[in-house]
């Protein structure tokens, strides 16, 4: 058993007698487990987690069967498809980065003596299946994708999850888009009743000339957050579009920092939040422009419609700007379904229900709509569905 | 068709309908006109069940029942449609996906089997070519970006695939130039079949030199003052509304 305090005062004390000193612990000290002073964690209380006792697993590395994905269970790989490499390696400290905000990416590391390299050569999509099937346990992995210099790759990240309730589920990606390559990352995510609380801590940086297209499909009632910390280098663009769609007493969302370091880096994040019932969505977003970022442009941009009397949007984009020479904008607006829009589908016939679908899947649609690949589109659109149902079929709509 | 009686209809603080008492007749044409702020559009909105009337006495009876209490969309699939003054934009709706749902919504209400996408289209191609609309209509945001006409042939549109009963024209004729109202009136005109009631509400006679209007009402401060066959309309041109007192 384990409890995230008893873990932190253990190192904190090894630290104070340990002769050679290990920046990870150093730096995870100093940040300390989050709470509600914590920066990064002010809107997502957390602390009660860390004070819950977790089953933890032993890792052990097995030889991979090939499958037509990557599947991870339990923080475990088993298998993979052809063309693809993955294997274990020992986290190197000097590959983490040090100037990361949040404290459970250094901890994420720290309890994940090896990380899960997954290594795309050419131009490839890759197909990662997350399966959590266990209950009260703290399953942590870190993932580190290899790209390569002048190619394509898509990454396309789904869950399932059975009888995982209580647990926790803490891992995240390390990428390096490689110089004039480009990375195309979908998020696939419906969690409920069923599922753990995820902390999806990620490091990513863009290279040269590189680009990355993140969008992040979040349905369902379960709490979770996904935390991104993303450098972008000359003339890099990062593309985030982010679906929240979340019902019953949640709190769950995104926390970001988009660091431009290049000149004529390019950013563009717009977030869409849905929220039913008591549910409280996050949008915690920074982007900084940094001296060296001459000529960036970029846009942010957080919508939400409020579909419950008791949800809760924090939605906070931040633009921490250090040159004039630039092109920066941001804004949020936070409303509910237009009476008038829902008015007029009925008075053709169409349910409450149904009209209020229509009106929900538009303003969704703006992100679903742009997923290139069409299958995946298809499922994102099943979970929007199911999302949908699972709510209006409780409040008697139907 | 539908029998108003004594009703009573308020849009916020303000009483709108004072005491209405309204009879359409199935297979005719029946106008209102009346000065601005007379109620005209209450009067429709009350019919369809628009949130914005509350009606606090009298009944609307259609089809055996008195629907003041019936939601919107059970209004509409027993046959109750209204083309609005201002049709609402819903971007991100598509046209051709909204008009499918509607249209299945009453085929299922009939006990009738849905169409699918290809057997929908077929039937909004002529329609479409019947009212003189690209087909690209199909493929846009419902009435986002619509200029005027574009969007009263949209509703236009869909009254002919949703077959109502009893058909609103809320100043369907507004914003329309020579040729949209010639297409708009040759649409409506297809759809009079002995049966259906149509309540068409207009300011102006131009429409009504389009249609064959059975009855003339004027409703005026809540109440309609005055009916009368389409002779009426030339007095109301050349008179205006002041003479007309409470018959």
């Amino acid at each position: 058993m384990m409890k995230l305090t008893d873990l932190q005062n253990k190192l904190q004390n090894e630290f104070q007698i340990a002769e050679s000193k290990s920046e990870l612990v150093e730096k995870f000290l100093d940040l300390g487990l989050p709470n509600k002073k914590s920066e990064a964690y002010r809107y997502a209380n957390m602390d009660k987690l860390f004070d819950q006792e977790f089953e933890t697993l032993e890792y052990n590395a097995k030889e991979l069967a090939y499958s037509d994905k990557i599947l991870i269970v339990n923080g475990e790989v088993i298998s993979m498809p052809k063309g693809i490499r993955v294997y274990y390696a020992n986290t190197d400290e000097q590959n983490i980065n040090l100037e990361h905000y949040d404290p459970l990416y250094f901890l994420g590391h720290l309890l994940s003596k090896k990380s899960i390299i997954i290594e795309i050569d050419g131009d490839s999509e890759v197909d990662i299946l997350h399966r959590i099937t266990k209950a009260s346990t703290l399953i942590h992995y870190r993932i580190v994708i290899k790209t390569q210099v002048n190619k394509h790759a898509s990454i396309y990240e789904h869950f399932e999850f059975d009888n995982a309730h209580e647990s926790l589920l803490l891992y995240g990606y390390d990428v390096d888009v490689q110089k004039d390559s480009t990375l195309t990352f979908v998020k696939n995510q419906h969690s409920d009743e069923d599922a753990p609380t995820i902390i999806a801590s990620h490091d990513i940086k863009v290279e040269k000339q590189a680009s990355l297209t993140l969008q992040s499909f979040d349905f369902g009632n379960a709490p979770a957050l996904q935390l991104f910390n993303i450098v972008l280098e000359e003339h890099a663009h990062v593309d985030m579009g982010q679906l929240l769609y979340l019902w019953g007493n949640v709190k769950r969302g995104t926390i970001s920092k988009i660091i431009h370091r290049g000149e004529s880096s390019h950013s563009v994040q717009e977030a869409k939040n849905i929220l039913e019932g008591s549910a409280r969505g996050i949008f915690d977003a920074i982007i900084k422009v940094e001296h060296s970022a001459k000529y960036t442009k970029t846009q942010q941009n957080s919508k939400t419609i409020l579909l419950g009397e008791a949800t809760y949007m924090v939605a906070k984009p931040q633009l921490e700007i250090y040159i004039d020479e630039l092109e920066a904008s941001h804004g949020s607006t936070i409303g509910q379904l237009d009476i008038e829009q829902l008015f007029y589908l009925r008075s053709r016939g169409i349910t409450e229900v149904e009209a209020r679908k229509l009106l929900i899947v538009a303003f969704a649609n703006k992100l679903i709509g742009t997923i290139r690949d069409k299958r995946q589109e298809e499922l994102i659109n099943q979970n929007f569905e199911k999302a949908f149902y699972a709510q209006n079929q409780k409040t008697n709509l139907l | 068709m539908l029998t108003i009686k004594n009703l009573h209809a308020n849009i916020g603080d303000n009483k709108i309908l004072q005491g209405l008492d309204l009879t359409l007749e199935a297979g005719k044409v029946h106008v209102i006109m009346g000065p601005n702020g007379a109620g005209k559009s209450t009067l429709s909105k009350a019919i369809v069940g628009h949130y914005d009337v509350e009606v606090t006495e009298g009944s609307i009876d259609y089809k055996g029942k008195d629907i003041v209490k019936l939601p919107a969309e059970e209004r509409a699939l027993e046959g109750i449609f209204m083309s609005f003054q201002n049709p609402t934009e819903i971007p991100g709706v598509n046209n051709a996906y909204f008009l499918r749902t509607a249209l299945n919504a009453k085929l299922k209400h009939e006990g009738k089997e849905e169409l699918n996408a290809a057997e929908f289209l077929r039937v909004m191609r002529e329609k479409l070519s019947s009212l003189e609309m690209k087909t690209d209509m199909l493929s846009r945001s419902l009435n986002e970006g619509f200029s005027g006409g574009e969007k009263k042939r949209n509703e236009i549109l869909q009254m002919l695939i949703l077959k109502p009963d009893v058909i609103i024209l809320d100043e369907i004729d507004s914003g329309l130039d020579i040729d949209a109202l010639k297409a708009v009136a040759e649409g409506i005109n297809s759809m009079q079949d002995g049966k259906r009631t149509f309540l068409v509400i207009t300011h102006y006679r131009r429409l009504l030199d389009y249609l064959t209007p059975d009855y003339i009402h004027v409703l005026k401060n809540g109440k309609i003052l005055k009916t009368a066959g389409v002779e009426l309309v030339d007095k109301l041109e050349e008179e205006g509304y002041d003479w007309i007192k409470a018959e």
